[in-house]
């Protein structure tokens, strides 16, 4: 019988336990009300990752100069745990959304059509008069049938991170290499010299290369319309180019994200194609490497040819469900367009801004030690109005499943027409989507 | 004597060899726990600590507040595991030992929610918590999954072993019902509980879809949730990230070695002596 109550015992003190822990969630019915009154307390609530959330705080702290009735509640929720988190809330009707939450560009269109009443219309509050600052590409990102739904915000513009001293070593002038075939000819040259081979792939789960190739074309997984864009020569012109640096044995195998860290840390390759992020990365885990590295655009296909491209980049969007709509709308409109604050994203946290007018300032003039004094953020901030616009649709994640399969065929030993080809097929079949022959 | 020296040396050397290769990333993680985050992917590895334990903690605390989220991690994972235990125990004896109506039907129907994928589930869930006011609260984290099917199976597995004869005994001796089942049913499958004890723990120690969904301040992040937050973009922190890991196995292994001796029987099968 003792061990009868001892049980009962138990679970008393766990359900009184629990109970006394229920109070924990009640502030969050107190928010009402329209917000943007000025003198009326409101607090947001906002989800984004990483260095994005002290991006976030930060404006936050200059806003209230102006604004001190509003207060900012950040979650740092990792960067792909948003979207479990934010589909769950949509599909379940708008249930425990924040006021403001982070998006990928390259999702902002899948959640529009698979939730087209999910976000607030920014338009209908007036975002068109501002938009103008920022480069196009980003404006189409972030809108549908011509309304906005999302704040451009930080992006990708790309470019080659190179080891300015294997390039030394192998007597080859990064300056010269200004289309994909002389790029393959130095990487020849490197590799004869130093060992060292061109670029990292991951060859069988991951092409951002390709992407990259693909944007700078201004082409992309589909065209404008939604048709799949695979067998378009250009598309299969820059799978060529990609084998034909694999041929020339230019291509070093790595292992997702952490294998391609590794290669650019061990020397082990010339250069690293990439957006203006991994700036960071290579400072921060290439510590010790200060002065050794550059930057110079992509190579073009035909001399001449466009050198600009993205990848990555975000923006914010508003959830309809959002109490606060209107203090969200003017809060994430002021971090979206004001200098001050994209200047603080840029320089304590790294986030490269799509607001054109910040370009002008010292920032973006100024010489990058780490990178021997080269003019980094100049190069990549005149890159930005030449990126042409990537069509992703909300069947990219499915597009890039088939085109890292077409990648892998590729490189094992299949002719890249064909590879896309076939590819093209699979991706018809499985979105019920026309190809452009 | 000879051979079976050859053959001893033979066994330990295997065992070795299957001891450095399944402890070996355990050791690489706190030593990376101890190194600056590029060290992560020197060339060779390096394999000897480092002097940043504690700037490493001291970040990792910053960033994610260690002490509160391995609070809601422990008290979450404890009362889930007594909890739980208690209702797949008595669900078990109850499949095992009782005759009603309908028994192996409702049987079934638990092994049948097994084969649900735990995704088609979340959604439905979600909106319940949030209809009643339950999102962020433990007990949204601690409740959904009490009875788990699998503990159920596996209790019922364990007491259908143990011999009606036993209970018969109890029952000429004036033992009434509780106290078979405290008296008789559970000493005897103490391996089992052990078993099942460590099994929900660890379902729930490292559950991270739920919680992560469930769950809406940081305040109440559990581990798994709070450690995925440190991954961005480009940017990560190895060392904060492994100093994350390595402290996130101590319960398990603490709580594994203290149930070691019952779960290794419960491993060996019956359960029942003499």
């Amino acid at each position: 019988m003792l061990k009868v109550s001892k049980l009962l015992t138990l679970l008393l003190i766990v359900s009184v336990v629990l109970a006394a822990c229920g109070g924990n969630n009640e502030n969050e019915g107190t928010n009402t009300g329209a917000g943007g009154a000025a003198d009326e307390k409101v607090e947001l609530t906002a989800w984004a990752w990483n260095v994005n959330v002290g991006a976030l705080n930060s404006a936050m702290e200059l806003y209230k100069k102006d604004h001190p009735n509003v207060e900012l509640k950040v979650e740092d929720i990792g960067r792909l745990d948003v979207y479990d988190k934010l589909s769950t809330g949509l599909a379940a009707g708008g249930a425990g959304l924040p006021d403001i939450v982070l998006v990928e560009d390259d999702r902002i269109q899948g959640y529009l059509e698979a939730f087209p009443k999910g976000f607030v219309n920014l338009s209908e509050k007036g975002f068109d008069n501002k938009a103008d600052s920022f480069p196009a590409f980003k404006k189409e990102l972030a809108s549908k049938d011509g309304q906005f739904y999302a704040f451009p915000f930080d992006a990708g513009p790309t470019g080659m991170f190179y080891r300015t001293d294997i390039f030394e070593q192998a007597g080859v002038n990064p300056e010269t290499i200004t289309t994909w075939d002389e790029f393959i000819a130095a990487g020849k040259t490197i590799k004869e010299k130093t060992g060292a081979q061109a670029v990292p792939i991951d060859k069988f789960k991951d092409d951002a290369l390709f992407r990259m190739m693909l944007n700078q074309q201004g082409v992309y997984y589909f065209d404008k319309e939604g048709k799949i864009d695979f067998n378009n020569p250009q598309v299969v012109k820059a799978m060529e180019t990609i084998k034909a640096m694999g041929d020339a044995d230019l291509v070093k195998d790595v292992n997702g994200w952490d294998g391609t860290v590794s290669a650019t840390i061990d020397g082990t390759v010339a250069t690293v194609p990439f957006g203006a992020w991994y700036y960071g990365t290579i400072i921060d885990q290439a510590k010790d490497a200060s002065g050794k590295w550059g930057v110079f655009q992509l190579p073009a296909f035909e001399k001449g040819g466009n050198r600009a491209s993205n990848l990555g980049g975000s923006s914010w969007m508003i959830p309809s469900e959002s109490k606060n709509a209107d203090a969200a709308y003017a809060f994430a409109e002021y971090f979206a367009t004001t200098d001050e604050v994209q200047l603080i994203a840029m320089e304590q946290h790294g986030l490269f801004p799509s607001l054109q007018t910040v370009y002008e300032s010292e920032l973006f003039q100024n010489d990058v030690e780490f990178f021997s004094g080269q003019k980094i953020w100049k190069l990549f901030s005149e890159e930005m109005k030449d990126i042409p616009t990537p069509y992703y649709t909300k069947d990219y994640a499915l597009a890039l499943d088939e085109a890292v399969k077409a990648q892998a065929d590729t490189f094992n030993g299949k002719n890249p027409a064909d590879a896309l080809k076939e590819a093209a097929q699979r991706l018809a079949d499985r979105t019920k989507r026309e190809i452009n022959q | 004597m000879k051979v079976s020296n050859v053959r001893s040396l033979l066994v330990y050397v295997t065992l070795l060899i299957g001891a450095v290769i399944s402890l070996f990333p355990f050791y690489w993680a706190a030593i990376a726990a101890t190194n600056e985050s590029g060290k992560v992917f020197a060339k060779p590895p390096v394999l000897l600590p480092g002097g940043m334990l504690f700037e490493n903690i001291a970040n990792l605390n910053e960033a994610i507040g260690i002490g509160r989220v391995m609070f809601n991690s422990l008290f979450v994972v404890v009362i889930y595991t007594a909890l739980s235990l208690i209702i797949c125990t008595m669900a078990g004896y109850a499949f095992a030992k009782f005759r009603f109506k309908g028994r192996d039907i409702l049987f079934g129907m638990f092994l049948l929610s097994m084969m649900v994928p735990y995704h088609a589930l979340v959604i439905p869930l979600f909106k319940m918590m949030a209809a009643w006011g339950w999102l962020n609260t433990y007990q949204a984290l601690i409740l959904p999954n009490l009875a788990y099917p699998f503990g159920i199976f596996l209790m019922r597995q364990n007491m259908l072993a143990v011999p009606d004869a036993m209970m018969e005994a109890g029952r000429i001796d004036g033992v009434n019902e509780w106290g078979l089942f405290t008296r008789i049913i559970l000493p005897s499958v103490k391996p089992a509980l052990a078993a099942t004890a460590i099994f929900l723990f660890m379902f729930q120690w490292n559950s991270f879809l739920w919680p992560l969904i469930a769950v809406q301040t940081k305040e109440m992040y559990t581990l798994p949730v709070a450690l995925s937050s440190l991954f961005g973009l480009s940017r990560i922190d190895y060392g904060q990230v492994m100093a994350g890991v390595t402290l996130a196995t101590g319960p398990i292994i603490i709580f594994f070695l203290l149930l070691q001796r019952h779960f290794i029987s419960g491993m060996l099968g019956s359960a029942v002596k003499g």
